[in-house]
């Protein structure tokens, strides 16, 4: 007898997708600003009144890790469009095809579903609140509506990126006070100058053009931005020194955030200065880069006092 | 004897892929369950059967 061949040409997949791999996934989540958010949920934590277990703690920043990775993920799935045309942009995962919207939209909001409710019944609920509310809040209010429709999208939505630490105090403290508002006002302050230097440069100034994201400098031009970068700069100096006000922090802290302000104020104003040529542009990468580090110093600050067990100050402000 | 092949739409990297997926999955899953359960034994505290009822 013979054998017969039954082997059939492959047909095509009558179904779209399933083409990610566990690595695209992992990208959606936007690792690096999952990192910034687990470390500034941490100093929260820690620089909270009052303990917390460390089990409970570890679970607190997992939940608010993962919520936040929902919330790239989802912004992600809405800002797909914008992100194919930006050179920054196209390689994430759904403009590049590997993923798509829908799969990054089922794949967000099981994460954000999830987080939510593991913070909420595992730690407390007025942190799960809070962590919805963030979610919320960077998808619907920022991504959603304001990215797209006005110049002060940053200033307005940078909020979403405030939270964190917030977070993390409640889940120690069950309620929001002076101490983790001024943490929460600390970023939201740092936000506006650390984005519009980015959105300064050449590149990635030509990239929100094309895709037509209103940010700053392509809305309002170069010189605007620049007085709002110091303007906002100046504002964030004295915000900074707010922890030591509220009973968080003490002399050690206010006398290196000091520092680290006058440095940022430097910054910003050669940026102001600087509007020609090969200066201007190094002046605000310059500008970008050391913001970046400034934001993890003045919060490892405030976990280095709290560790070496130095005294806060009496509280004046809550 | 004969052999039959299936018209699977599915490729070996397809299948690769999917494999790769599915353990990811089954990793986090059984990161949930031991989640709850050591949550569960750290909210309820020590000396949880000699409490009166």
């Amino acid at each position: 007898m013979s054998d017969i061949d039954l082997t059939l040409p492959q047909s095509p997949a009558a179904v779209e997708g399933g083409q990610g791999t566990v690595k695209d996934y992992f990208a959606l989540l936007k690792p690096r600003v999952m990192s910034l958010v687990i470390f500034t949920a941490f100093v929260g934590l820690i620089a909270a009144p009052g303990t917390i277990h460390p089990w409970i703690g570890f679970v607190a920043l997992l939940a608010i890790a993962v919520g936040a990775g929902a919330a790239g993920a989802l912004n992600m799935w809405y800002d797909a469009d914008i992100d194919a045309v930006m050179k920054r942009t196209a390689k994430r995962p759904v403009p590049a095809g590997a993923i798509l919207p829908g799969e990054a939209l089922g794949f967000g909001l099981t994460l954000a579903i999830g987080s939510v409710l593991v913070l909420g019944l595992l730690v407390d609920y007025v942190a799960g609140a809070l962590l919805a509310f963030t979610i919320f809040f960077y998808i619907a209010v920022y991504t959603m509506w304001l990215k797209r429709w006005t110049a002060q999208n940053i200033v307005i939505g940078g909020a979403a990126g405030a939270f964190p630490p917030m977070i993390g105090w409640v889940a120690v403290t069950g309620s929001v006070d002076m101490g983790a508002i001024a943490l929460f006002l600390i970023i939201f302050m740092w936000t506006p100058p650390h984005f519009w230097a980015l959105a300064l440069w050449k590149k990635i100034n030509a990239d929100y053009t094309n895709a037509g994201v209103p940010m700053l400098p392509v809305v309002a031009g170069q010189d605007e931005t620049r007085r709002q970068i110091l303007i906002y700069t100046l504002l964030l100096f004295p915000i900074t020194l707010l922890p030591s006000l509220t009973g968080t922090t003490g002399l050690f802290y206010t006398l290196a955030a000091a520092g680290l302000g006058v440095m940022f104020i430097y910054h910003s104003i050669r940026v102001y200065r600087l509007r020609e040529g090969v200066e201007a542009e190094t002046a605000c990468k310059k500008l970008f880069g050391f913001s970046t580090l400034w934001l993890f110093l003045i919060f490892a600050l405030i976990l280095v006092e709290h560790a070496a067990g130095f005294k806060p100050f009496a509280p004046v402000l809550g | 004897m004969n052999e039959i092949v299936t018209n699977s739409p599915f490729g070996p990297e397809d299948m690769a892929r999917r494999r790769k997926r599915a353990i990811a999955l089954a990793l986090i899953l059984a990161a949930l369950v031991v989640l709850f359960f050591v949550t569960t034994l750290v909210r309820l505290g020590g000396s949880v059967a000699e409490r009166a009822f």
